[in-house]
């Protein structure tokens, strides 16, 4: 529900990493979200291309990597995905783990222009 | 073009935000609840009720967050305590820097205990670290057993879920034992209590549990 002020604090973080690379134009973003963040990546996709909008990043293009839930089962240790976080452990069909992975909302690259290239949006 | 590794966790601004107010609490001695739930699932009048069972034994001060008006700050305000409305203004969940505004105007210094009520919201405010000491949720029973299951974040997140409005059982199909075994299997540590602002059952033990929690923040705990 806060795509909007994810996805400005996203080209917040992008416009600062292109200025420190140079200033040139950010083509490519890319994100890890994870399965229990509560961001709807249609939503979010939509409201990071009009925040980039009139910023060094206009016109990027928003590659979301989707990570699955990941729990370790409290009962036995089995680590895996889960389609649910109380679906039962596909092991010991105990209920409830801890979350090793599903948290996760992270810039991990961008690709920049270099700033002496940089000319229109693509 | 040229790849540049970054690594960075998008809410870090909101982290450092809320590290930098829970150094503020910390440094005033003051505990820090964060109260969470849906939509009018009974935080404010939970809050007019706490004001009336603590008064005279802690200074209980509120931040209430609202998308708009300042009609849940006017409510609590009427029981004796000290409140500040933050208005989101369309924001769906308060984040650390409206909570470094608003102690501008709600010096930490001059409470015991801080509660802040978040937005009405069963998925964002789970996400947004406000430099709080404990997340606490209020599931009431009108809202459905299934909810740890389908909106698991705020679950996992807290320390503490009321059972809300428990004077409504005989009249709705909500199995309490259900989303607790849901809830707990999110989070196993997770205190449960149920309580009716209505009926008055439970105001005890959430009174106690909210003591208890400011005195071993006290003790270092
Ligand atoms: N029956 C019953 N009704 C309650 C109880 N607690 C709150 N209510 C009613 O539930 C409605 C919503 O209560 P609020 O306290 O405004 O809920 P809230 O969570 O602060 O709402 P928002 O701030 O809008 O999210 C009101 O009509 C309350 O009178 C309760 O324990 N039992
Ligand atoms: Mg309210
Ligand atoms: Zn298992």
């Amino acid at each position: 529900m806060h795509e909007v002020a994810v996805a400005q604090r996203i080209v917040e973080a992008l416009v600062d990493t292109a200025g420190r690379h140079g200033g040139g134009r950010v083509r490519i973003a890319r994100l890890d979200l994870g399965a229990l963040t509560c961001v709807d990546p249609e939503s979010l996709t939509f409201a990071f291309d009009v925040g980039c909008r009139g910023t060094c990043a206009e016109g990027c293009r928003l590659e979301i990597t989707r990570l699955p839930l990941v729990l370790r089962c409290f009962a036995c240790g089995d680590e895996g995905p889960r389609d649910g976080p109380v679906d039962p452990c596909p092991r010991c069909k105990a209920i409830g783990g801890e979350v090793r992975q599903g948290r996760e909302l992270r810039l991990t690259t961008l690709e920049l222009d270099e700033a002496s290239q940089a000319e229109g949006v693509a | 073009m040229t790849e540049v590794a970054i690594q960075r966790d998008v809410l870090f601004d909101n982290d450092a935000a809320a590290a930098a107010n829970r150094a503020r609490f910390r440094a005033a001695g003051t505990y820090v609840l964060n109260l969470m739930s849906g939509p009018g699932s009974g935080k404010t009048t939970l809050l007019e009720r706490t004001a009336e069972r603590l008064r005279g034994r802690v200074r209980l001060g509120v931040i209430v967050g609202d998308i708009q008006t300042r009609r849940d700050a006017d409510r609590i305000g009427r029981h004796g305590v000290a409140v500040h409305q933050v208005n989101t203004g369309g924001g769906c969940h308060l984040d650390a820097r409206m909570v470094a505004a608003a102690l501008d105007v709600m010096d930490p210094a001059d409470f015991d205990v801080l509660i802040v009520e978040n937005v009405g919201n069963l998925v964002c405010p789970a996400e947004f670290d406000l430099g709080e000491h404990d997340k606490a949720m209020i599931l009431s029973v009108t809202e459905g057993a299934d909810k740890p299951a389908k909106y698991p974040l705020m679950f996992h997140e807290s320390r503490l879920m009321i059972l809300g409005k428990v004077d409504l059982l005989p009249y709705v199909d909500f199995d309490p034992d259900a989303a607790v075994a849901d809830a707990r299997a999110l989070n196993p540590a997770l205190a449960v209590l149920r309580l009716s602002s209505k009926t008055g059952e439970g105001l005890d033990d959430w009174a106690d549990w909210l003591l208890q929690r400011m005195r071993q923040f006290r003790d270092g705990r």
